[in-house]
């Protein structure tokens, strides 16, 4: 069984893999000037600086890395919180975590485009951290420690509407330039995504990324709940406090620089579950990160794509794909309740 | 002998937010001695289980394994020393009973969590042990209660204990099942020498197995003893407010047929 369930996990990897590597060079080829893979790999290898290189380097191959890092990114965030609330449905942009992280930046966007001219990068990312770790404090508040599904829902779905009401009265009464900046950033995309700002945000990423690999091992005996984990030898406090501010921590990265992403936080944690075949966290993290890069790099090139040259918010895809995943969720879970 | 005991609950009083649910708790486990709570429901045996097991902290008084304080260790610490059983079940998905009872290796692997063959050879023993080896490859979200509870037994054992906590580990069980873990406890206690304490609802299974029985009602240690010495007609009848002459140790419960119940007829 070992070696079947280490093969599955293996397949799956390399079918991500090839999905990654598939949706990669559809990115960087289609668009309102459609490329050659022969073009696509001179450019990349620095071999032609024509029109077409300077727009896969400048704008398709940013843009299709953005989607990608920061869509692994947000499905891993999704998963910590899934973990924490030991709840399926629970994810960044579900449970208004997302919407928090937007007040925060619009209202520091605000202010700063008035008093500063311009918003520091450093800043944004503080204001986004802060407003997720404010919104998932006031939903423990809220929701304490209820297993339910429905009340973590609604829990979540009040405090976005508040966050997003908050965000829409500070927009409404902030001067003309900055409206426009923040009205695009607030519907969600990757196209803003400078390749500086890509840059400066890969580390903190990755290195997050390395503290929740190092967190396998109590979030592998998390999974039999908090008492028998607490009996296993899991600081369960010092736990929690991490995957929250981890958890946090990604997904305000992702949120400073796209503005709110729905869905993919939620639905590809079990998405990767299933084609993995394991709830094993030495498994789910990388399963979970890869599978939301493909996600979000499809889902970005479809919004890119699919109605050119109008482009949909990367939100209206995700959203697609990603919400139908939540209400099979919650039918499988109210049908097993009933069987039991 | 107080000091050397595996498991000792000195002047215990357990209860929640600062309210008394048992008080005055003396009570100590030796190496391979099997410590029975019993008494009426909402009498406090799960309240004590879960201070011993450090999930409440003891309002006063010490909960002590081998001498130190279990509240003043480390949860890895008191992992090492000590495992627990408890009544509700865990209902994790995509993951083997294999896995699931590897996990009682946390105390004992690095930081990373990765299984040596030594621990592999642990976790096959205890699978083996707690009759749960042929069911290893299943998904545990998908057997049976009573398996379950094997699985969870196992993992236990992975942790390799001095002491043993289990809260009415018979609530799933079936009678088969039920004999089964009490030949598995009692073969842990003698021959392996760990500590068992664990509540019990059915009184003839607490007689056959125990080598102390704690009573507990209305707040307070009710009665403490050899089965001999609690199992008497007069004890068990104060302790579960029994009317006379329905409990005969030997036969255990003699019902009164015939005799109408109140709000009946």
């Amino acid at each position: 069984m070992e070696t079947a369930g280490k093969r599955r996990r293996l397949a799956a990897y390399l079918l991500l893999s090839a999905a990654f590597l598939l949706f990669l060079g559809l990115s960087l080829a289609s668009g309102s000037m459609t490329l050659k893979p022969g073009e696509i790999l001179s450019a990349l290898l620095g071999k032609d600086d024509g029109a077409g290189a300077q727009v896969i380097l400048r704008l398709r191959l940013p843009r299709a890395l953005a989607a990608a890092l920061l869509g692994g990114a947000l499905s891993v965030s999704g998963y910590l919180l899934q973990t924490f609330f030991g709840n399926p449905v629970a994810g960044p942009y579900v449970l208004g975590i997302s919407s928090g992280a937007k007040l925060t930046v619009s209202i520091v966007m605000v202010f700063a485009l008035q008093r500063l001219g311009a918003l520091s990068f450093p800043l944004m990312m503080a204001a986004a951290f802060a407003g997720s770790m404010a919104v998932t404090l006031l939903i423990l508040l809220f929701s304490g420690r209820s297993r339910s599904m429905a009340t973590l829902l609604v829990v979540g779905l009040m405090v976005g509407n508040i966050c997003s009401a908050v965000t829409d009265f500070f927009v409404t009464f902030a001067d003309e330039a900055g409206v426009a900046n923040l009205h695009a950033w607030s519907q969600g995309s990757f196209s803003g995504v400078s390749r500086e700002n890509l840059l400066r945000i890969a580390p903190v990423i990755l290195a997050a990324l390395i503290a929740v690999r190092l967190l396998a091992k109590p979030i592998s005996a998390y999974r039999l709940g908090e008492t028998y984990a607490a009996s296993m030898g899991v600081n369960v406090r010092a736990f929690r406090t991490a995957l929250i501010a981890l958890s946090s921590l990604l997904s305000a990265c992702v949120t400073a620089l796209t503005g709110p992403i729905s869905f993919v936080g939620v639905a590809v944690p079990q998405l990767s579950r299933m084609l993995l075949g394991s709830s094993a966290p030495e498994a789910m993290i990388p399963g979970t990160f890869l599978l939301g890069a493909v996600f979000c790099m499809g889902c970005d090139l479809i919004a890119r794509t699919a109605f050119a040259p109008t482009e949909l918010a990367v939100s209206t895809v995700t959203a697609f794909f990603g919400a139908p995943v939540v209400i099979a969720l919650m039918l499988r879970r109210s049908a097993r309740r009933e069987e039991a | 002998m107080e000091k050397t005991a595996r498991l000792a609950l000195v002047d215990l009083s357990v209860g929640y937010g600062g309210r008394a649910v048992v008080q005055g708790i003396n009570v100590s486990a030796e190496a391979g001695e099997i410590v029975t709570l019993i008494g009426p429901n909402g009498a406090g045996k799960s309240t004590v289980l879960k201070t011993v097991c450090r999930r409440l902290r003891p309002l006063s008084g010490r909960v002590e394994l081998s001498g130190e304080d279990a509240h003043a260790m480390t949860a890895r610490q008191a992992a090492a020393r000590m495992a627990v059983l408890l009544t509700r079940q865990p209902a994790p998905d995509l993951i083997t009973c294999f896995e699931v009872a590897a996990l009682g290796r946390y105390p004992h692997t690095g930081r990373l969590g990765r299984l040596t063959q030594e621990d592999r050879d642990i976790v096959e023993e205890s699978l083996r042990q707690a009759g749960a080896w042929e069911i290893r490859q299943s998904d545990f979200s998908r057997i049976s209660d009573g398996q379950r509870q094997r699985v969870l037994l196992a993992r236990a054992l992975c942790q390799q204990p001095e002491v043993l906590l289990l809260d009415e580990p018979t609530t799933f069980l079936d009678l088969g099942g039920k004999i089964a873990l009490m030949e598995v406890l009692h073969a842990l206690a003698k021959e392996r020498g760990v500590s068992i304490v664990l509540t019990l609802h059915e009184t003839e299974l607490a007689r056959e197995i125990s080598d102390k029985v704690l009573c507990l009602k209305g707040g307070r240690v009710h009665a403490l003893g050899t089965p001999e010495q609690v199992f008497t007609p007069g004890n068990m009848e104060e302790l579960f407010d029994l009317p006379q002459g329905v409990y005969t140790p030997g036969r255990g419960i003699r019902l009164r047929m015939g005799h109408t119940k109140e709000g009946e007829g």
